[in-house]
């Protein structure tokens, strides 16, 4: 007769992917490739966001997209008209995209010959905010129908992006929702989020988040700067 | 969904910490869920027998402790359960905490020979 012992594990679910995440993110600095990571609920906009910010950097840097977000109005086939590389990932229904599953689709696109790759991820603000995918910045995109109390459900993801596009803006007028009361809630759950507010219908805006993407993709490849010691 | 695929991701860590300890049967495993973790334990539970049908963890129990969402008011320090208090502190009413845990998902340990 066995005797059961207690092992003791001790390990988060999520250590082991936010190792591989934390590798991936090192390899994609050395190959100078800058890795965003787009996330939504479902329709806020982010695929016409991808288009416009297309449009605005094409001419200065290989852009390279990888479409994880199944159910939408514009797909893989919209993108892939523009001339820029896009796979379709296969989720096989999963809310979620791990550094996993980023690097094979990273491996199939040839992430080594682009400079700016947009990881356009499954639309849900719930689990992505928990798996890391090695991502050099998140984004996150903010429709205006879907109202300025978000950052009060979701304060996980609000605390975990870098940057908050505010998309819809011409619909403004219609909607109950003030840009200033959102600016403070998301203050208080993450003071250094940058919020930039546009329109992927008129383009407003985009200049802005263009410039943004510009300066970041810019820090990246920049060599990690040396400390010099007082002469 | 979300759940099975974590539990696909549990799986895979026991599988590994059994085979690098020789382990031949692992009859539960032990899961730490924090109160404000995005992933539910009943959900977990639910979808549990479908991600082992058909593994050697079949016969594997499942068991599940939540661990508590503790908050410290940046007022007072007063510890309290931010779910519980709906995250106002219990002795000075500032909204102001830092959580000290609630968000975690481990596994604690498992039993097995
Ligand atoms: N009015 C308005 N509609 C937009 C804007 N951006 C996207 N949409 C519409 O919102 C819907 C969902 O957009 P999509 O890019 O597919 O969202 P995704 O699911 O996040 O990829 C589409 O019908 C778009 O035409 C915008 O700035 N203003
Ligand atoms: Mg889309
Ligand atoms: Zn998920
Ligand atoms: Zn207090």
């Amino acid at each position: 007769m066995e005797v059961y012992k207690v092992l003791e594990i001790k390990k988060s679910v999520y250590e082991n992917n936010d190792r591989e995440a934390e590798l991936l993110r090192q390899e994609l600095k050395k190959e100078q490739t800058f890795l965003l990571n787009l996330m939504s609920s479902p329709g806020s906009g982010k695929t016409t966001t991808l288009l416009r910010t297309i449009e605005a950097l094409k001419d200065e840097m290989r852009i390279a997209i990888l479409e994880a977000d199944i159910d939408s109005d514009v797909d893989a086939h919209t993108v892939a008209k523009t001339g820029t590389k896009v796979i379709q990932l296969h989720t096989g229904g999963m809310c979620h995209l791990d550094a996993g599953m980023t690097r094979q689709g990273l491996d199939g696109i040839g992430s080594e010959d682009a400079d700016l790759v947009v990881l356009e991820n499954v639309g849900n603000l719930v689990c992505p905010a928990e798996f890391d995918t090695g991502a050099s910045k998140n984004a996150m995109i903010l429709s205006v129908p879907e109202g300025d109390d978000k950052p009060l459900k979701y304060p996980l993801m609000f605390s975990i992006v870098d940057v908050l596009l505010i998309n819809k803006i011409d619909v403004l007028e219609h909607f109950d929702f003030d840009l200033d009361v959102l600016r403070a809630q998301v203050n208080k759950i993450n003071p250094n989020l940058i919020v930039i507010p546009i329109s992927a219908k008129t383009g407003e805006g985009i200049g802005e988040w263009a410039d943004w993407l510009r300066g970041a993709v810019k820090n990246w490849n920049q060599p990690e700067p040396v400390v010099e010691s007082p002469a | 969904m979300h759940e099975l695929g974590i539990v696909y991701e549990v799986i895979k860590i026991v599988d590994e910490f059994a085979l690098a300890n020789n382990l031949t049967k692992v009859d539960k495993i032990i899961l730490e869920i924090g109160q404000l973790s995005q992933t539910i334990p009943h959900f977990v539970e639910a979808c549990y027998p479908a991600a082992v049908s058909d593994t050697p963890y079949q016969e594997t129990k499942l068991e599940i402790i939540v661990l508590p969402a503790r908050g410290e008011c940046q007022a007072c320090h007063e510890i309290f359960n931010v779910v519980d208090h709906r995250k106002i502190c219990p002795n000075c009413q500032a909204e102001d905490f830092s959580l000290i845990s609630g968000r975690e998902f481990n596994i604690k340990e498992v039993v097995a020979y």
